[in-house]
């Protein structure tokens, strides 16, 4: 099958909640080359586009759907937008729910938007990530 | 916590140019988990038709966020941040790596929530498009 308008509205849970440890915020922030010290220590937060690798347990989910035919090396981030209430720090339990919103088709190329939500894992939100992609079936 | 300077409509916030070399975009892999092959293999980048290895849009999103964290006493302070990705930044396989600057403005100020354009040029392309970020402001 294709992912099509019908499918807006599913939605994928994380089947387990993502634990954030201090040490893999500082190895993020190494890794973006941000030297910040509120992403070190005990009182770490994590850098803002963190909240998009909290993320990608659900967006695995979806891209698992069989019923989407989607391929990640067909998948181009087309835009992303990111909204906190509140920073994501060391020791949260973060779950994600991602949710496609919006499916527009043209030809072999789909354009999909799925927002994740990010809460604790008591439900306190966190963050919400919207992310559009490009599919592209050509040569599929 | 206030952001160094005044926000007011107009001020430019300190610019940021950052080297991407290969070997960042395999620690931006490992640490994000996203091992996308034409982020680190140009056999794979090629077959999609790129013209080369590129790097991750979240790299360079994560990168631009940095001109207004910067600027900010306290990174928790930014609330609202989006970009979209309008050109792929190629990041050869040499010493060099590719440059991108990172300017930013702030567009407008209401309501203890300044919004700030932030503008990414890698050579000669803008890279972001409506980058935008949303912060609290005293």
């Amino acid at each position: 099958m294709t992912i099509d308008a019908t499918m807006v509205g599913r939605s994928y849970a994380a089947a387990e909640s993502y634990q954030v440890g201090r040490e893999k915020i500082r190895e993020f922030a190494d890794a973006i080359g941000d030297p910040n010290p509120a992403y070190r220590g005990d009182e770490a937060i994590a850098p803002p586009t963190f909240a998009f690798v909290l993320s990608a347990g659900a967006l695995d989910l979806l891209l698992a759907d069989p019923d989407l035919g989607l391929r990640l090396d067909r998948i181009v981030h087309g835009a992303q937008k990111f909204n906190y209430v509140r920073p994501i720090k060391a020791g949260d339990e973060v779950a994600a729910r991602a949710t496609i919103t919006t499916v527009r088709k043209a030809g072999d190329v789909e354009v999909i938007m799925y927002e994740t939500v990010l809460t604790t894992a008591e439900g306190e939100p966190l963050a919400t990530s919207t992310a559009t992609v490009t599919h592209n079936r050509a040569d599929a | 916590m206030s952001p160094q300077g005044a926000a007011e409509v107009g001020t430019e916030l300190p610019s940021l140019t950052v080297t991407l070399r290969r070997e960042d975009l395999v620690r931006y892999a490992g640490a994000s988990g996203d091992f996308n092959p034409i982020h680190w293999s140009d056999r794979m980048a090629a077959a999609l038709g790129l013209p080369g290895v590129i790097a991750h849009g979240m790299l360079t999103m994560a990168s631009a966020a940095r001109v207004v964290t910067d600027w900010l006493d306290d990174p928790a302070d930014l609330v609202e941040y989006g970009v979209r990705f309008t050109k792929p930044v190629v990041v050869p396989d040499d010493d060099k790596g590719a440059t991108v600057t990172f300017s930013a403005k702030v567009d407008k100020v209401a309501d203890g929530l300044a919004e700030i354009d932030i503008t990414a040029i890698a050579g000669e392309d803008k890279v972001l498009g409506r980058a935008r970020a949303v912060v609290r402001v005293p």
